[in-house]
């Protein structure tokens, strides 16, 4: 009896494991090998994920640095973006006259092709972490504000009648139906800005640094060291995956009260 | 007349927003003397980019052709795929780990790998374009391709539709709504993907004028080219939003 349950038990264990996405990673680098070595890819195109972890463990000092630059940059960047783009988007959906005076131009600032503001932040921040941070962060400000502004507005009518009947005042409306309702949406635009964040700050790296992944990525093309190049786009992914999912896990912690997407 | 008066309400809180921000910029360099190789004045941005419209049109032009293409072929890629995995759905479970793998890393760091592919020419740029464009159309598609409840597929099924049958007339309209979206999103991130592109390594185009005048410190170059660059990227912005509204046949 007790065999057949943990026999049960292990099956949807196996299960679990091969539908989770650490078994879709290690399948992924199972083929990416396999390939490369079956159909004898040259490593002008895809070097062999064996080639390019090499690499990457001859430069490990200089690349975790640079891994850990770009992180910190892309980290404060998105923490600022997204406390920019709350504050704007609760400003916008309380007070009707700054969204119709100010939000127009916001969705116009997001056209303007903000790398290249990349050369013009350098020189007003010099070449410092702030200046990459200035970039991560105004790649990241606008999707939080539209998703802010939605969430805020999705609020359902009739629940906002029904904490109004019992007396609810302004702040007790904001914390305790607002927001939490919002919050999904909020979590889908700090989703989107994360992402756009880490793009901001290898970009921002572009005019003029000395340490970061961003930097790896110029100096591997300008030696045209194939390997090199694949060593910082391995760890770009990284990077983005490991943020993404460790915003998945806040969204599971906080956001209790809504279980699935 | 109604029409005239909206409009106007509408557009009056943006001007004034417009003009307060000119005033800003304009009053800070006179306030504070702010040399112009930090932030030149409004009228000099506008004189030069009068005086070099035909050089940097000609440069907009080529980045306007190669963010076009790119478009084009990364949207009609995402939404074929996208078919192509609801149609085939083993091709969804084996496909989408590698897709999603893909997408992880941001796309301008296979700048560089594009380049040295593809050359300096419009090619990489392309390339580039279409697999940031084509990834935002898939996700999307996928999305509301998916939206059809089981039971009016059943529904259709069990009326002897075909799989391509439900496909056209169910799931396609289903999933328009999110596909325009989808591309609306796209229309500016081309154009960013084309530039920094450019940046990297080009002959032309508005990315390439913007890197060589940084490394000359001709900064009003790089302003109008700038300046540029948001002025098409708002009129492609535009024109979508207009064909978007025109075109809302599926609701």
């Amino acid at each position: 009896m007790s065999t057949a349950a943990t026999g049960i038990s292990m099956a949807a264990g196996a299960r679990a494991f091969l539908r989770s996405p650490l078994f879709a990673a290690l399948a992924l680098a199972l083929v990416w090998e396999l390939a490369v070595q079956a159909f004898r890819i040259s490593p002008r195109y895809l070097p062999a994920l064996s080639a390019v972890l090499r690499d990457a463990w001859s430069i490990w000092p200089q690349l975790l640095a640079s891994f850990n630059r770009t992180l910190l940059e892309t980290l404060l960047g998105f923490a600022a973006g997204a406390a920019f783009g709350c504050l704007c988007g609760i400003t916008f959906s309380y007070v009707r006259l700054m969204e119709r005076a100010v939000f127009p131009l916001f969705v116009v600032s997001q056209t303007v092709p903000v790398v290249a503001f990349g050369a013009l932040i350098v020189i007003w921040f010099g070449n410092s972490l702030l200046a990459k941070v200035v970039t991560a962060f105004f790649l990241t400000f606008f999707p939080v504000t539209v998703n802010t502004l939605h969430g805020l507005a999705s609020c359902d009518p009739q629940r906002i009648a029904l904490m109004r009947s019992f007396g609810a005042k302004g702040p007790t409306m904001f914390f305790k139906l607002a927001l939490p309702s919002a919050l999904p949406q909020i979590l889908v635009g700090l989703r989107l800005g994360i992402g756009l964040s880490l793009v901001g700050s290898i970009v921002g790296e572009w005019f003029g640094e000395t340490l970061g992944l961003g930097v790896m990525l110029i100096e591997a093309m300008n030696s045209d060291q194939i390997v090199r190049i694949w060593v910082v786009i391995v760890a770009c992914g990284l990077m983005g995956a490991l943020l993404y999912s460790a915003l998945t896990l806040i969204e599971r912690k906080i956001i209790w009260w809504r279980a699935e997407a | 007349m109604n029409f005239k008066r909206i409009n106007f309400k509408r557009f009056l809180p943006v001007a004034i927003s417009l003009l307060v921000l000119i005033g800003l910029w304009q009053g800070a360099i006179a306030a504070f003397e702010i040399p112009p190789f930090v932030l030149p004045s409004l009228p000099a941005i506008l004189k030069h980019a009068v005086s070099e419209f035909k050089p940097l049109s000609a440069s907009l032009g080529a980045t306007l052709l190669e963010a076009a293409s790119g478009y084009v072929l990364g949207a009609l890629c995402g939404l074929l795929l996208a078919m192509a995995m609801v149609l085939v759905t083993p091709l969804e479970r084996g496909l989408m780990p590698l897709c999603v793998a893909i997408n992880s890393v941001p796309i301008v760091a296979y700048t560089p790998l594009c380049l040295i592919w593809f050359g300096m020419g419009p090619a990489s740029k392309i390339v580039l374009i279409a697999l940031a464009v084509g990834f935002t159309i898939l996700v999307n598609a996928l999305h509301g391709l998916k939206l059809p409840e089981e039971a009016a597929v059943n529904l259709m099924r069990s009326f002897g539709a075909s799989p391509v049958g439900i496909m056209r007339r169910l799931r396609l309209p289903a999933a328009m709504p999110s596909v325009v979206s989808g591309l609306r999103v796209a229309v500016p991130r081309s154009m960013i993907v084309a530039i920094v592109g450019e940046m990297l390594g080009a002959y032309k185009g508005l990315g390439r004028v913007i890197y060589e005048s940084t490394q000359q410190v001709n900064l009003l170059n790089v302003w109008a080219a700038v300046l540029f660059a948001s002025l098409a990227s708002m009129l492609l912005y535009g024109l979508l939003v207009w064909v978007d509204r025109k075109l809302v046949w599926w609701r």
